[in-house]
């Protein structure tokens, strides 16, 4: 009824549960012994326990397992046991044959369970301790009994019955098939079959015959019944084959679900709703971690079921939303998001610590949390922004401190995101309570002021988490933005504009606290869950029967494999957001130009937090490495390392995987000199960005520095200039000064190359001077290196000049840089000792021809002909000099051949393209 | 239309045949239309003018087309012959069966029915068998329901019924009773299509079962499915087009419709109230309580219906006449949903939110689908401010028929109370989307968009100005245009709006502040404008007030009379005492 929702403790009695009770009853039978009988030695006992806990509380579907999966499980579990039990069970099962049984065998149940004063009992007496997790249970389902009206009574009989039948017909069907000599059975004999067993069944029945006598003789073997019977599930198992390829664990749930919707009156269970909460929760990690190789619809089937079969668990819906967003579905996504909320008012389900004293009001400041970071999600910055002022307004009404705590960080997120060009007014009067400085600040100082409040009022909260993830964004804009004083006069105004590293490390090493003090929000129940389910899973696995069938009573020896699962105490939460700690730490040190510092932290983030990670993450770490190997290492290896991300992470539209194969492929074309293919990578570079202004900055400002790029090696000076200005200027209104370097950087080299040598010289200079003040030491030794280049084209005389700004650069370049610029440098550095009038080739030729070979074995890796045939070039020189003739011609023809490859670009065959 | 007297006829055989399948409430409705046929006046007799006494007046109001009861020509109807009956031979089985049935012992019924192959007999059997799956699905939902709500019982004499349905259906051994549960077993098995396809074999071979023409209408839910129906034209069909565009909410074709079909069957209570109720969805309440008043002098006991009546009182605020219809309901039946719901209405008049909440939770404990019970639950909890279960209420209805454009206004009506605008607007637009010819969504919208928080006049303006063309009765929306283009710095815009305002308002011969603000505006305004003579003429009107406006139209007169004159311009302040 409206507004009201039932408590999570109801607890319904049904046929599992009355094997489940059954089975505690053989275990804590109330004989004198310590090991009753049928057990044979006390690792058996102790394994049938951890069993039945296990049952209890794992969650890894909604439903009950049917009698034959528990008959299943038990013959991994039972060893020597399993025909006993087995037949315990079913045969105890199939004598509750009226109302009456079923109360005399609760009644014996009560037998089972010791008394309060139970601790002082002999301690041979096996008695169950009703407080113990087993002794609950079985009260529980006593309670449930008890308060069943005889028409429940009645119910709960006739699906024993069904229950009974179903695992009857499928175990007598396997024996039947056994023995698979008369073939003629009619349809009704099948009816009441799975039929998912039956299909398989014949599938392997016709293989065998088929391999027997070398031909398909279908309809001589097949009765016509069943075979109509097949087509019809066939067709059916047709509809989603793409996704059991990718549903990975998912898939069995697909099979499964289906079959339970067609079966008409089979006796279909809902688990506990303490189980089917751990279950949701899961799958929702999951959604997470795979998000688009979790399959879609196999899910949402799922979810159906259970709407249908419990129509007032609302956590349904969000799970619905989850799925959708996940999977690119804005409408539908909407539409879940607003019915949860409706019905649930947000009050369910959400692990919010909730606010005291608040009131039957409803949270629905949650739902425009929720809302707002939908709309972030799917590229509606400005009305994500709408949406979240509204949040905080409802918020500060309703004082739901922590809801406010959490949007202020979401806007934050938000606001580090997206690019806003204009100044004021983008955050209305709401927040002048928070900013309280007023709205004539810039975007990047609202960012810093709210990104403070957020933070202060995260630790006023107390909320750990939040902390941490604030402490994170603070590190990020620390990354990004100079510290700048909020007022313009005063005694600060000579601060200096530099950005600080040391507050940024700081920043990223209170993240770790979080990992050893993590607040509880109620995680053990999942974590509980997580571990019974996985230790049921593993009972699938030959090791764990291998294990099991071991009788030999050692206790150190009986569950090893609790090792392997044994869960982490720390929730998954927290591991994300200390991995992604790390993987802040890499980008630090990327842009800060430390190479083997970025990979360290990558490597540890991608060994470590692995599988915390979400997805999104986990591909962001890949594209690190992978791109860490490209600059490195060259690209045979880089793309051999993208193909093996590419299976990992299903290649969906605008991936980050996706883009760095673009990327890939963009820095080989240009390198082979393959411009046109260049141009159209580029091209498709661009259009995965969204069109919408201010969305997709970062792919934006990538794809058209990139399009400078290729122009430049096209040699169309002028566009490739005027690109780059365009880009600049987008940067600079979107405050995107990091990237302004590199743009700058950029427009000097296409200066320089196009001759214009003097006109670079600001360029590279401002562009050297924007990297000092963001700490860039890499982008600046390379924008010392350009201006060493340019020094050296504006003539013999400046190469002194040239040299010492190289040699300066050098260590550096030689430290952290990627292949290309090390030739780079050598190169140059070649070039000014060639020019240097005063330097004589023959005295020193190593001092030459060294470079020059590191220079050509590093861009041998690149393929990156034009630097080669320059190097090469060179080394002839040299060695035309020195009068080695053949050297020389060796270095000559290496030359030739690699003028010729970049003029015939199209020879080479591309793999990685197909 | 087939004449008169032929429609009589056939009526006539279907009940008999109906009621013989124990198809009751088929063969009631045929029954209330047989009765509805006009009579030939040589046959008058006191008996048979029972039915049709009374009725004339609002005939001659309301029957604006008095040449219906002419058959529209190019419309050939379809002679279906009359069904001949199949020999009984074990006939004394099935007269024990059918009394079984009567005394609603289903499975008795059906039990000894089990070895009759006669198609009647395996009618009744398979109906038997499904009603008494139904009585079970019922009792067993309310058995069933677990911690998280009721699940979802089943008829567990489906699986077998379709089995045994679509084998005679192949081989070609069933009548067009079978079909209809066929079809009934199909729809409530989820195939669909395949229902609206053996339905519509049903009605076209015997097309006077109206409870398979409602199967139908329910498996109608678009126009395209509609049109995709092939159906043979025989007069029935009218009567489902008509229901058909009542669902559809097509009700000004539904209610011509009916009104053609008042032409043969001129006393018919049922077609009455379907007429009550399409003009009621087009807001026509005067006339929905003319009818409504009549069909209640004809058939006192009804109770069908009676809800939309209730809803029309409970706007006019008839306190009494309420009240007197819920007491007549409650004698005639206290468990039905309808009466519930009236009872829920008057509560909810009297502002006794809590015993309306009440009564709304009766009528839904004994229909879960109760779609207007559910908003009208909705509005009582907004009245009460217990907003979360006023958007739960709103939700079910809304999820019950995602086309209720006022469970969609509810909920952004709710949330527009707790200061959610921008969420609220999510629900406006669903509303408006369903009803785009109501204008209170429209308004309701604008302000939604006007509020402090979101502060968006330019949509509020867009909005507004779809409120004006969809005949906005109470006139907010063309003068908060006004006033918001005022505001915005557009005078022409303003005075354009305040204008029409103006005239709307002589039109309906109102007066109120309005009219000054109005006034005042369209005079300052052509003062400005330099357009002195219609400035004047504002003034003028303006003078007929009381209040500071009317100092205001003085002195701006006298500015103008000075402007004319060509006196220097002055201050007229200081002609002020």
């Amino acid at each position: 009824m409206a507004g009201v929702v039932k408590g999570p403790g109801a607890f319904a009695i049904t046929p599992h549960k009355v094997s489940l009770c059954i089975l505690v009853h053989t275990y804590a039978s109330p004989s004198q012994i310590s090991v009753p009988f049928p057990f044979s030695s006390v690792s058996q006992h102790n394994r049938l326990g951890l069993y039945l806990l296990a049952l209890t509380k794992s969650c890894d579907d909604i439903l009950e397992p049917k009698l034959d999966q528990l008959i299943n499980q038990l013959r991994e579990i039972g060893g020597l046991l399993d025909d006993w039990l087995t037949d315990h069970i079913t045969s105890r099962l199939s004598s509750l044959s009226s109302p009456d049984d079923l109360f005399n065998f609760f009644n014996e149940l009560r037998e089972t369970l010791g008394g309060p004063d139970s601790g002082v009992m002999d301690d041979d007496q096996v008695i169950l301790d009703p407080s113990s997790n087993l002794g609950v249970f079985l009260r529980r389902c006593i309670l449930a009994f008890n308060l069943l009206t005889f028409e429940g009574i009645c119910h709960l009989l006739t699906n024993i019955g069904i229950y009974c039948k179903e695992a009857i017909s499928s175990s007598s069907y396997e024996h039947r098939l056994d023995d698979s000599g008369n073939d003629l059975e009619s349809l009704s004999e099948y009816e009441n079959m799975d039929l998912n067993l039956v299909f398989k069944k014949i599938n392997e029945e016709m293989e065998a015959r088929k391999k027997a006598t070398e031909q398909v003789s279908f309809h001589l073997h097949l009765p016509k019944d069943l075979s109509t019977l097949v087509e019809d599930v066939e067709v059916f198992a047709d509809s989603k084959p793409e996704h059991n390829e990718k549903g990975r664990e998912s898939s069995s749930y697909a099979s499964g679900d289906l079959l339970r919707d067609v079966d008409p009156d089979g006796g279909v269970f809902l688990r506990t709703n303490w189980q089917i909460q751990g279950y949701l929760m899961e799958q929702a990690d999951t959604i997470e971690k795979h998000d688009s190789s979790f399959t879609f619809n196999a899910f949402e089937l799922t979810l159906r079921q259970l709407q249908k079969l419990a129509p007032e668990f609302h956590r349904v819906h969000f799970l619905r939303y989850l799925n959708n967003l996940y999977h690119d579905e804005y409408f539908s996504a909407l539409e879940n998001l607003h019915r949860y909320f409706d019905y649930s008012a947000g009050t369910e389900g959400f692990d919010f610590v909730p606010p005291a004293g608040c009131k039957d009001f409803g949270r629905f400041e949650i739902a425009l949390l929720c809302l707002g970071m939908m709309q972030f999600h799917f590229g509606h910055p400005k009305k994500a922004l709408e949406v979240l002022t509204e949040a905080v307004l409802v918020s500060q009404q309703h004082c739901n401190d922590t809801c406010l705590a959490y949007t202020l960080a979401a806007i934050c997120n938000l606001l580090s995101e997206i690019g806003f060009s204009t100044t004021s007014g983008i955050l209305g009067s709401p927040f002048s309570p928070m900013t309280n400085v007023g709205t004539s600040l810039s975007v990047q100082q609202q960012l810093f002021v709210l990104l403070k409040g957020s933070l202060k009022r995260a630790e006023s909260l107390k909320l750990k988490q939040l902390i941490a993830a604030n402490n994170l964004a603070m590190a990020k804009f620390g990354l990004t933005h100079v510290q700048r004083p909020l007022l313009s006069f005063g005694p600060k105004t000579s601060m200096k504009l530099r950005t600080c590293p040391i507050i940024v490390c700081k920043e990223l090493r209170s993240g770790y606290h979080l990992i050893s003090d993590f607040c509880c929000e109620g995680s053990t129940m999942t974590t509980d869950g997580a571990f019974s389910t996985a230790w049921l899973k593993n009972l699938q696995k030959p090791m764990g029967s291998l294990v099991m069938s071991q009788d030999n009573g050692s206790r150190n020896n009986s569950n090893p494999f609790l090792f392997f699962t044994q869960p982490s105490s720390i929730p998954g939460s927290v591991l994300q957001l200390v991995g992604s700690s790390y993987l802040h730490r890499a980008t630090a040190w990327e842009m800060y130009g430390s190479a083997p510092l970025a990979r360290v932290n990558a490597l540890v983030y991608a060994t470590c937090f692995a599988d915390a990670s979400s997805s999104s993450d986990a591909a962001v770490v890949h594209v690190k490495l992978i791109q860490h190997l490209a600059a490195f290492k060259g690209y045979k290896e880089a793309f051999a390392a993208l193909k093996i991300a590419e299976e990992k992470f299903l290649c969906a539209s605008k991936s980050r995987i996706l883009i760095l194969k673009l990327q890939l492929l963009h820095e080989r074309a240009l390198h082979r000199g393959h411009l046109k293919l260049a141009q159209q990578v580029c091209d498709e570079l661009g259009v995965l960005a969204s069109s919408v202004t201010s969305v997709d900055l970062e792919l934006k400002t990538e794809a058209s520095l990139r399009h400078a790029r290729t122009l430049l090696a096209a040699k169309q000076f002028s566009q490739a200039a005027a690109v780059a200005h365009s880009l600049f200027c987008m940067c600079y209104k979107f405050n995107l000064q990091v990237e302004s370097a590199a743009v700058l950087l950029l427009l000097a080299e296409i200066h320089m190359k196009s001759g214009n040598a003097v006109v670079g010289l600001p360029y590279a200079l401002a562009s050297l001077s924007y990297c000092q003040s963001f700490n860039l030491d890499l982008l600046r030794a390379s924008a010392t290196l350009t201006l060493a280049e340019l020094w050296l084209s504006l003539g013999s005389n400046h190469t002194k000049n040239a040299l010492t700004l190289l040699h300066g650069a050098f260590p550096m370049i030689l430290g952290h840089g990627g292949l290309e610029l090390c030739a780079r440098a050598y190169i140059t550095e070649a070039k000014c000792y060639l020019s240097d009038p005063s330097f004589s080739v023959s005295d020193n030729p190593e001092l030459v021809l060294d470079p020059l070979r590191q220079a050509a074995d590093e861009l041998q890796a690149l393929e990156y002909h034009e630097l080669m045939a320059e190097a090469f070039y060179l080394m002839a020189i040299v060695y035309g000099k020195l009068g080695k003739l053949q050297q020389r011609e060796e270095a000559a023809s290496s030359f030739k051949n690699h003028i010729i490859a970049l003029d015939h670009p199209h020879d080479v065959d591309d793999p990685i393209l197909s | 239309m087939s004449s008169k007297e032929s429609c009589r006829n056939e009526l006539r055989t279907a009940i008999r045949q109906l009621s013989d399948r124990c198809l009751y409430s088929a063969s009631k409705w045929a029954a209330e239309q047989l009765v509805g046929i006009e009579q030939d006046p040589a046959k008058f007799t006191p008996s048979n003018t029972r039915f049709q006494r009374g009725s004339s007046s609002i005939r001659r109001r309301f029957c604006t087309n008095e040449s219906t009861s002419t058959p529209p020509t190019g419309v050939a109807y379809v002679s279906t012959p009359v069904m001949e009956e199949d020999e009984a031979i074990h006939g004394d089985f099935y007269l024990l069966a059918k009394s079984y049935f009567d005394c609603r012992e289903y499975r008795r019924a059906a039990h000894v029915l089990r070895d009759q192959t006669g198609k009647k007999s395996v009618f009744l059997r398979c109906y038997a068998l499904y009603l008494a799956g139904e009585k079970r699905k019922e009792e067993e939902m309310i058995e069933l329901e677990g911690p998280l709500g009721k699940s979802d019982a089943v008829n567990r004499e489906l699986v077998s019924l379709e089995r045994e349905l679509s084998t005679l259906c192949k081989n070609n051994m069933i009548d067009p009773f079978g079909l209809y549960l066929y079809g009934l077993v199909l729809k409530e098995k989820g195939n669909e299509n395949l229902a609206r396809k053996i339905l519509v074999g049903s009605v076209n071979s015997y097309p006077w079962n109206w409870s398979a023409w409602s199967e139908l209408i329910s498996l109608c839910t678009s126009v395209d499915i509609l049109n995709s129906l092939n159906l043979s034209n025989h007069w029935m069909k009218e009567f489902f087009l008509a229901s058909v565009y009542q669902e559809l909410r097509m009700h000004n074709e539904s209610l011509s419709k009916y009104e053609n079909l008042q032409g043969t069957f001129t006393f018919s209570n049922n077609i009455q109230a379907q007429i009550a109720k399409a003009q009621y969805s087009l807001r026509e309440f005067d006339q929905v309580e003319v009818i409504f008043e009549d069909l209640l002098r004809n058939d006192p006991y009804r109770v069908e219906d009676m809800d939309t009546y209730s809803n029309v009182l409970y706007t006019k605020e008839y306190f009494s006449a309420l009240s007197y219809l819920a007491h007549r309901v409650i004698m005639t039946d206290k468990y039905r949903p309808e009466s519930c719901c009236i009872i829920g209405n008057y509560y909810s008049l009297k502002g006794q939110h809590e015993k309306s909440v009440m009564y709304f939770r009766r009528a839904l404990k004994l229909n879960k689908k109760y779609l207007s019970a559910w908003t009208l639950m909705g509005h009582e909890y907004v009245e009460m401010k217990n907003t979360p279960a006023a958007v739960d209420a709103y939700r079910r209805a809304v999820d019950i028929n995602p086309r209720d454009y006022r469970a969609w206004y509810g909920l952004g009506q709710a949330y527009e109370m707790i200061g959610m605008p921008h969420y609220a607007l999510h629900y406006f637009r669903k509303s408006v989307f369903f009803q785009p010819i109501d204008s209170r969504l429209w308004i309701a919208m604008a302000q939604c968009y006007e509020s402090e928080q979101l502060h968006m006049l330019e949509e509020a303006i867009k909005c507004y100005k779809r409120a004006a063309n969809c005949n906005d009765t109470e006139a907010i929306a063309l003068h908060r245009l006004a006033e918001l283009h005022r505001e915005l710095g557009h005078p022409e815009e303003a005075a354009f709006y305040y204008k029409k305002d103006l005239e709307r308002m002589e039109a309906e011969e109102r007066e109120g502040p309005n009219t000054v603000e109005a006034l005042t505006f369209l005079a300052t305004h052509y003062k400005t404008q330099k357009r002195f003579e219609e400035a004047e003429v504002y003034c003028t009107r303006l003078l007929d007030y009381t209040g500071p406006e009317r100092e205001t139209a003085k002195s701006l007169l006298r500015g103008m009379r000075i402007a004319q004159s060509g006196f220097p311009s002055m201050d007229v302040e200081h002609f002020h005492p």
